[in-house]
């Protein structure tokens, strides 16, 4: 046989070999079979809860808790309050442009300390404080709520907090003092565009709320939080959008301080939060806890300051509160009341609460909404306006011994 | 199409004979075995330094990397805070070594959970709940370790791990445990430690110092060139993938080097598939010739025979799959240890069998089927329909293509040769050069066979008489089959005198070299896990501790860093230099060991020849430019010396010039010169009680020498392993092909006894035949096995490593290669014998 003829048997071999299906058919069952094989055993093993979910440890063992009422001193106050191991730094405001233009944003730092004293460290980033802020803006003409977050560790001057003078922060997020009494702060956060940078000057005296500062939260004592507020602050300040030139605004902001060991009841789920500041110069700080069984916390009130200054202790069964509408966040799910009908008897005040924008949830670390409202309505018959800033928790999901 | 009952005519006769079929199966297996067993253990221990590094790096696009003495802490608020680089994190990482956990290096990775976020997920994997972090943060000396490492151990929260941090002992307690989040692997966890950065910072004893190794950011190409501008000049900043691309590059000859000779293995068993299919083709001549005249088609019978061959070359392979998977656990043993030892730190427990390594080892087991069964496929092809033919046409033809066989045996082997000389610097090219020789120099068996048949013929027949010359003749005879064999053998005997010369030749190197390198009488270091490289960072005072011990002599400090070069981060030694260094210790020096010397002292460096064959150095006038701590400094290069201690070179440096440019006065170890009348083993006593209480290693010259030369032994361990199989997948062959033959023979034997043959001669004459193509065999493999030997010293290693490697042949090699092929012919030739004895000589002659 000539060595030409082998070549041609070959190519031709070959060509039908290929083409030979009992082979494909082996080839193909054994490649499934292998593919098969490895599908089973790369499947992820079953997700187990880490075991780092864990909230709160509960353990609040060497924590200082608020009793009694107490003095303040400030600027010193203004700072945090390392023996407690919860405190927040509330910057909440209605602002707008000299052509009308409607923003809400929120300002808001948290303190935790992890255990109530500081372990010895050899290195500088040793430390037991945790904080993290949240910052939001509310564009009503875009009908958009924009939040970001950020967490920091009290070391090195990542994050932190001074009484004297006044300042607490984040990385450039901060509240800083202007004047010596901490009664004038600015506030700086930018993040992806947008930006903030405010100048707040309380126009109305601090108001200690609760009993001289000592806010209850439920009936067993050290339930309970210090806490503070300047209810009116005079805002003018720069807000920045992305991608737009910043805008001056003005407006008017509220404070909130308090700080706090363990301070909710067993049983407390959630809370409705208002802050309402009035045309007639008056504000309402008007609180209730919701527990499981869909009651209130007894304790749960607020306080009306007249435009003077006088502050007015209500409690919750003073105040008619009536859920008017809700509305579903598409992002969590979750279903938040969305108008109210506040009403105050005694004080003849009655006031329908609009948010400016349904859509004020913050999808941080964990989910509430806190947005800007409208109200409207009447006081002494006579027809009221104005703004104020709603906190809406335990919907999505329960705060339970997170606070 | 192939006709089903073709088919099964084919399978059918695969299993008239299982034991050869038996053999082919485990052939194949065994070589497909050994190449999934190889690539198992280079992926794995691949991906999971990959993993770990994905792990440690995450996503972050570059890192802030400072010289040996870090990133100050400072800057990480100064880069966060005031430059406005938000998407960063300070990192402390560090390897540290658990005692109680089998040794096993760990990777502690410090980092500021509250930062963590954007760069690594196995932390924001909890939800972001900072809270459950508290015992991290809060308590020192706690640590996070992955759910795989614990349940390994029986480890639990609150229990508490040993670990050997350089020169001192210290206790973490676990807080919890990494779990793998969703998108996470399982794997990339193992190994890892992780600690807040402050504990991290005070385990790893820079927290007096406030340092950090590094501090990782997410930037933008326009933000990385600003903060490039901003950074200060001892500090760089870093792509991250660079770290994993440069390990990657390092290790990748070594596991082209193993890759290349798993495929030997597989070579050898395609001799195999040959001689097995080749012998079942011819058996059933008959039966092919038959079907021919039934009316099917060469085309057919080519089809039949390569479709039965899948199918036993299939099996084969996926019984290697689960054999290699087996070995693969073994070799990924040997190969994280020289990983460990040479490279860097990585820890691997199995290594899985992935889709990827399957689809490998099946696909090459069956290409090699393919092309092995293609010559006797060819030739049942062929098989003339009418006469039912002889084997003797089939030898015929073998022997006229011979000369073909035996000229393209040369073509290969000088294009192989070519190859080797013309691309100078590629590794591939280089091994697929050194195959080409082994190829060639396997074609050319048949001839060489038959030339030293017609030498032992006459030589055997006034030895034994005529028994002897029937055993010359019927190696000639079935020359088609019994070349096979003998290549096969031939091929597996010279791998293993290569190999063997090369590891021997590469040893005794090493050992003059440590010779040469390790003069001081006593070592004092901090053991890095894996590593024979002192790095740790010691404090200076242990010199003057140790000088105070009564019979030391002299201290020499010496301080082992890796520092950043033009050509990437590179291991930089700095030693004091009161002492000379022997001349011998030069591959090219400017000048004598004085002259040198005192470069050195002025500010040269010298590099490692590993280092300057990679980067190309210029003989003379070369120049490094090294980061200094105040910025880039070029420094010429005085000489290259001979290392054998990394494959990706290292540089020497005095260490004075070392403390001017780095201001750093740290040590890594320390050689101490003993007085003359003194016993180091006592010196060494001392100094340890004088250190004792921390965990530096205290070590006589000899002690160290044998750690040295007992890493080197590890290294060479899978070579070893491999050479072995290729040798025991050739013994098969052997033992097949034989099979082969002597049942093939059976009729002819048959006839001889009945001719009046005793017993006895008969297996006279079966011994003989063997042992000629035994000897054949390993004639033939002694100079192969040079050749083997020398491409490998002065071609492969030379461009894997770029280590000179002075070539020592020590006699016995061959003498034993000789005996291991005899032996393995003799000994492949007792079952067929016993067999044969089985069967009685009517029924065997009654058979046709």
């Amino acid at each position: 046989m000539s060595s030409d003829h082998v070549m041609k048997t070959a190519r031709r071999c070959g060509h039908h070999y290929l083409k030979a299906p009992l082979t494909f058919l082996w080839l193909g069952f054994l490649a499934a079979a292998l593919i098969w094989v490895f599908w089973w055993a790369t499947q992820p093993p079953e997700p187990t809860t880490p075991p780092l979910r864990l909230a709160a440890t509960g353990d609040i063992t060497g924590f200082a808790r608020a009793f009694e009422p107490r003095e303040f001193a400030f600027p010193r106050d203004h700072g945090p309050h390392l023996d407690f191991q919860t405190e927040w730094w509330y910057y909440t405001g209605n602002l707008a442009t000299a052509s009308g233009r409607h923003f809400g944003y929120q300002l808001t730092f948290f303190r935790r300390g992890l255990s109530p004293t500081a372990p010895e460290r050899a290195s500088k980033f040793g430390t037991n404080q945790v904080y993290f802020a949240h910052f939001a803006l509310t564009d009503v003409g875009s009908v958009s709520h924009t939040s970001f977050e950020r967490f920091g560790r009290g070391a090195m001057a990542l994050a932190g907090a001074a009484g004297e003078p006044y300042m607490v922060w984040i990385d450039d997020w901060r509240a800083e003092a202007l004047d010596a009494k901490g009664e004038a702060v600015r506030l700086v956060a930018a993040q992806d565009g947008l930006a903030l940078d405010l100048t707040l000057r309380a126009v109305k005296p601090i108001v200690a709320q609760g009993d001289r500062g000592l806010s209850q939260k439920s009936e067993q004592p050290g339930n309970a939080s210090y806490y503070l507020s300047f209810t009116r602050l005079a805002t003018t300040g720069r807000i920045a959008l992305p991608g737009q030139a910043a805008v001056e605004v003005s407006g008017e902001s509220w404070f909130d301080h308090e700080w706090s060991t363990s301070a909710l009841g067993p049983g407390a789920v959630g809370w409705d939060w208002f802050s309402l500041q009035l045309s007639g110069g008056q504000e309402l700080m008007y609180f209730q806890i919701r527990r499981e069984d869909g009651s209130l916390e007894p304790v749960s009130g607020g306080t009306l300051v007249a435009a003077d200054g006088t502050l007015q202790r209500v409690s919750a069964d003073e105040v008619g509160l009536e859920v008017l509408d809700t509305w579903r966040s598409p992002t969590s799910g979750a279903q938040y009341p969305a108008r109210w009908r506040l009403h105050l008897p005694a004080d003849s005040l009655d006031l329908i609460v609009e948010p400016w924008i349904a859509d004020q949830e913050l999808a941080v670390s964990f989910i509430y909404w806190e947005g800007a409202v409208r109200l409207t309505g009447t006081r002494h018959g006579q027809p009221v306006s104005g703004v104020g800033y709603v906190e809406l928790t335990g919907y999505a999901a329960s705060i339970a011994g997170q606070f | 199409m192939l006709p089903h009952s073709l088919l099964l005519t084919g399978l059918r006769d695969l299993r008239r004979r299982p034991l050869q079929t038996g053999l082919m199966l485990l052939g194949i297996a065994l070589g497909v075995a050994v190449v999934i067993a190889i690539d198992l253990a280079n992926t794995s221990a691949s991906r999971a330094f990959r993993l770990s590094t994905e792990t440690v790096v995450g996503r972050a696009t570059h890192q802030v990397r400072g010289g040996p003495r870090g990133v100050p802490g400072a800057l990480y608020r100064q880069l966060r805070i005031d430059w406005g680089y938000r998407l960063s994190a300070p990192v402390v990482e560090g390897v540290v070594e658990a005692p109680d956990l089998d040794q096993q290096p760990l990777r502690l990775l410090g980092v500021d959970p509250l930062a963590e976020g954007p760069f690594r997920s196995y932390l924001s994997d909890t939800g972001g709940q900072i809270l459950g972090l508290n015992r991290l943060l809060v308590e020192p000396g706690t640590v996070l370790v992955g759910a795989g490492l614990a349940g390994h151990y029986g480890l639990e929260t609150g229990d508490s791990i040993r670990l050997r941090l350089a020169d001192r002992f210290d206790t973490v307690t676990i807080a919890g445990l990494l779990q793998p989040g969703e998108a996470g692997n399982r794997r990339a966890l193992d190994g890892l430690l992780l600690a807040d950065i402050a504990t991290a910072q005070e385990l790893m004893g820079l927290a007096g110092t406030n340092t950090l190794s590094r501090i990782d950011l997410i930037l933008t190409a326009q933000e990385a060139q600003r903060l490039a501008g901003q950074l200060p000049a001892s500090l760089r900043l870093a792509r991250a993938s660079e770290q994993a691309e440069t390990a990657a590059q390092l290790t990748e000859a070594f596991q082209l080097n193993l890759t290349a000779l798993s495929l030997l293995a597989l070579v050898v068993g395609m001799f195999l598939i040959y001689n097995t299919v080749m012998f079942s083709v011819v058996q059933r001549r008959r039966v092919l010739g038959t079907l021919r005249s039934l009316g099917v088609t060469g085309e057919r019978l080519f089809q039949m025979i390569q479709a039965e061959t899948a199918i036993v070359t299939g099996l084969g392979a996926v019984l290697g799959l689960g054999l290699g998977w087996l070995l693969g656990q073994g070799a990924v043993r040997l190969v994280t240890q020289t990983i460990n030892d040479l490279y860097y730190v990585v820890t691997v427990r199995d290594a899985p069998l992935t889709l990827l390594s399957a689809i490998k080892g099946i696909g090459v087991g069956l290409g090699a089927g393919a092309i092995a069964a293609l010559g006797p496929a060819l030739e049942a092809a062929n098989v003339e329909p009418v006469t039912l033919m002889r084997r003797s046409s089939l030898e015929d033809r073998a022997r006229r293509w011979l000369p073909w066989l035996g000229g393209g045996g040369l073509i290969l082997g000088l294009a192989g040769t070519a190859l080797l000389l013309v691309i100078q610097r590629s590794l591939v090219a280089s091994f697929a050069g050194l195959f080409l020789i082994v190829i060639g120099i396997a074609l050319t068996v048949p001839l060489a066979t038959i030339s030293l048949m017609r030498l032992a013929g006459p030589v055997l027949f006034r030895l034994t008489g005529v028994l002897g010359r029937l055993a010359a003749r019927t190696v000639v005879k079935a020359i088609s089959r019994t070349s096979v064999a003998i290549a096969a053998l031939m091929v597996a005997v010279s791998v293993t005198i290569g190999v063997s010369v090369m590891i021997a030749s590469f040893r005794s190197t090493v050992v003059n070299w440590l010779d040469l390198t390790l003069v001081a009488d006593v070592y004092i270091s901090a053991p890095t896990p894996g590593g024979t490289r002192p790095e740790a960072t010691l404090d200076p005072s242990i010199a003057a501790k140790a000088e105070t011990v009564a019979g030391v002599a002299e201290v020499e400090a010496i301080r082992g860093v890796v520092v950043d070069s033009e050509f990437g981060p590179v291991p930089l030694t700095a030693t004091d230099t009161q002492r000379r260094r022997s001349a011998a210790l030069y591959r090219f020096a400017s000048g004598d060991a004085e002259a040198i010397w005192r470069a050195m002292t002025e500010g040269a460096i010298i590099v490692s020849e590993p280092f300057a064959y990679r980067h190309n150095l210029p003989v003379d006038g070369a120049t490094v430019t090294l980061r200094t701590a105040t910025g880039e400094r070029v420094f010429p290069v005085a000489a290259v010396y001979y290392d054998y201690s990394s494959d990706q070179g290292a540089i020497l440096m005095a260490r004075e010039v070392y403390q001017r440019y780095w201001r750093d006065n740290h040590l890594s170890g320390l050689a101490v010169y003993t007085r003359p009348e003194t016993d180091p083993s006592q010196v060494a006593d001392a100094l340890r009680t004088v250190l004792s209480g921390s965990a530096l290693q205290v070590q006589v010259n000899r002690a160290l020498r044998e750690q040295a030369l007992a890493v080197f032994d590890r290294t060479f361990a899978i070579t070893s392993a491999l050479r072995l199989l290729a040798v025991v997948v050739a013994f098969i062959g052997v033992l097949s092909a034989l099979m082969a033959l002597q049942i093939e023979r059976a009729r002819e034997l048959a006839t001889l006894q009945a001719l009046g043959l005793t017993s006895g001669q008969l297996w006279r004459l079966t011994l003989m035949e063997t042992g000629l193509m035994g000897a054949t065999a390993g004639l033939l493999a002694l100079p192969t096995g040079f050749v083997l030997a020398v491409v490998q010293i002065y071609v492969i290693n030379l461009r894997s490593f770029g280590w000179t490697i002075q070539m020592t042949v020590d006699p016995w090699v061959f003498v034993q290669a000789m005996a291991v092929s005899v032996t393995a012919a003799i000994l492949a030739a007792v079952y067929p014998m016993w067999r044969l004895r089985q069967a009685p000589v009517a029924a065997v002659l009654k058979q046709d």
